[in-house]
């Protein structure tokens, strides 16, 4: 972890060669496993993950993962009226630089899962499949900084593709801050989507919002920071959520374009309108 | 696997629409706790917490280990908590709930991770030997914010905890008795207290500090937000639950550090009385004892 962000006040630029409010270079694709009823991929820089959502169905007898409703009570889905969103998240041994077995019980994975679960619960429209779970199965591939942006990403855009009705994409991206938690200098900047070695030097926060509201779903911060800087990360994180919405949408609307194109679905009524280009 | 009794419909809307008439069912203001109460135990590191009818016991305990391989400057210190069916028919012995998941992980982040205990004085032989601090949450009754409750109890648990003194010469280390040297207070950095506002209505317009258990029953997302009074945010986590207005959790911010400078307040008092109950006997014996010579 030694490494110095402390250059930052002479040229302005970061360890990456990013300004202040510039995302990582962001690649996502929807529809990767045709098996699945609903796929992506998605990078966020050197960040990868890949989701796979089945259902809404049946609940199955064995249920992996931590489910949530949207009520938030701990009622299982077979007496629920809404549908149970079960997320389960794999980390691959390869996916950092130190391999490590993560226990079974890993509490900050089983934490993650629960967050990612009830942020979509929150967003998608669970009330039209009583007694059904939409059980999402997240694969982290590489890590390097805003894991939890990532899957959260990852996962609203399998949700797309599954066609299961949502009030807006939940996207997310992380904020940080250039001072550390004792100085208290003015002077310090906002930083929008950390990788790795800023997450681990700088504070920082995850942010996800209700697609272009100011709405804020999710918002978790583990480090130590003066409270006049949350509301500068906060507007910067909100801030990069809206371009994270815009790429995503991007991203869904091409795919129809393509499929539109290639005939794999024919023209609805609902496509007229649809601004492709 | 036992569930929780959820409220039924009219308990639901009857509480529901009293909130948004901005009334709670106990009269309580929205940003208004519940009376706080803190008793130490006849032992050093004893802290019983009520909150209402919450009741939440921490207990520190600290013996000598062998550091892990990796960290061989630094002490180890545990947070265990346990929820046990005393306080809730759902929570069952040796199966972690959500609940338990998350309470466990947030007093972590809250009192761990923001190096409110400074590991490195724990440290007795580089690499051989060191403390090893652990707290014990036990929550005896469960009437909502049991967050708030819980960080409340480990702080005042450690706070007022003493461990027993040392001592090393040529590599041979000795541990005290009480009786042989006073023993010593953990090396305390700051104090971090958790507060937990729940979200209330479609849109997560009404906030509510210090939830009660049916409260936190029908309530649509819940944020809780760890300061110390230095207003250091040491931990946020909102994590899912119905999206709630930036601006609201900004101000949510702001009126959280007024109650953890309260509720720091109260703790630094507590510690103070507690110290002034035991020196009245203790300085007393010390001061014949001088005289007798």
């Amino acid at each position: 972890m030694p490494l110095d962000t402390s250059a930052y006040g002479l040229a302005l630029l970061r360890v990456d060669g990013r300004r202040w409010n510039e995302l990582r270079r962001m690649h996502a694709q929807i529809r990767t496993q045709a098996a699945a009823d609903g796929s992506s991929y998605l990078e966020m820089g050197h960040t990868k993950v890949m989701c796979v959502v089945t259902g809404p169905s049946e609940p199955g007898p064995r249920r992996g993962g931590l489910g949530g409703t949207a009520s938030g009570g701990g009622a299982s889905s077979a007496q629920s009226k809404d549908a149970e969103v079960a997320v389960s998240i794999v980390v691959a041994g390869f996916s950092s630089v130190d391999r490590k077995r993560p226990g079974r019980g890993d509490k900050r994975i089983l934490e993650l899962q629960s967050t990612i679960s009830s942020a979509l619960a929150a967003s998608l429209h669970t009330h039209l499949f009583p007694h059904s779970t939409i059980s999402i199965s997240l694969h982290v591939l590489s890590q390097d900084g805003s894991l939890l942006a990532a899957l959260i990403n990852a996962a609203t855009l399998a949700c797309v593709d599954a066609g299961i009705p949502m009030t807006d994409y939940v996207v997310a991206c992380t904020a940080g801050s250039t001072s550390t938690y004792a100085a208290n200098d003015e002077a310090a900047d906002p930083l929008l989507d950390l990788n790795h070695q800023e997450e681990q030097e700088l504070p920082g926060l995850t942010v996800a919002t209700l697609g272009q509201t100011d709405r804020v779903a999710v918002l978790v911060c583990e480090s130590r920071v003066q409270v006049s800087r949350l509301e500068g990360m906060l507007a910067v994180g909100v801030d990069g959520c809206k371009q994270v919405r815009e790429i995503l949408d991007r991203v869904v609307r091409d795919k129809g374009h393509r499929m539109l194109l290639e005939g794999t679905v024919e023209r609805g009524a609902g496509l007229d309108d649809m601004e492709v280009d | 696997m036992p569930r929780e009794a959820e409220p039924s419909l009219n308990e639901k809307q009857f509480l529901l629409q009293a909130i948004q008439e901005n009334l709670r069912l106990d009269g309580r203001e929205p940003d208004q706790y519940r009376p706080l109460g803190l008793t130490f135990g006849d032992e050093h590191g004893v802290a019983d917490v009520t909150l209402g009818k919450t009741r939440v016991l921490a207990r520190a305990s600290a013996e000598v280990t062998v550091p892990y391989a990796d960290r061989p400057l630094d002490g180890v210190f545990t947070i265990a908590t346990e929820l046990s069916p005393m306080a809730s028919p759902a929570f069952e012995v040796n199966r972690p709930t959500e609940t338990e998941v998350l309470l466990s992980r947030l007093l972590e982040k809250t009192v761990r991770r923001s190096g409110a205990l400074d590991t490195e004085s724990l440290c007795l032989v580089a690499g051989q030997k060191c403390w090893s601090v652990r707290v014990d949450v036990h929550v005896l009754s469960h009437d909502g914010n049991l967050i708030d409750a819980s960080c409340f109890a480990v702080v005042a648990a450690l706070r007022h905890f003493r461990k027993p003194d040392t001592s090393i010469e040529g590599g041979v280390l000795t541990v005290y008795t009480p009786a042989e040297r006073e023993p010593v207070p953990l090396g305390w950095l700051h104090s971090p207290f958790c507060v937990t506002w729940s979200y209330f209505g479609d849109e997560g317009e009404t906030a509510l500090l210090d939830a009660t258990r049916a409260e936190e029953q029908v309530r649509v997302g819940s944020c809780t937000i760890s300061l110390n009074r230095h207003g250091e945010i040491c931990q946020i986590a909102k994590l899912g639950g119905t999206p709630v207005d930036a601006l609201m959790l900004l101000q949510c911010t702001s009126i959280a550090l007024a109650k953890v400078k309260e509720i720091s307040s109260l703790l630094d008092r507590k510690l103070d009385e507690d110290t002034k109950q035991r020196n009245k006997g203790g300085r007393a014996a010390e001061l014949t004892a001088e005289n007798d010579r």
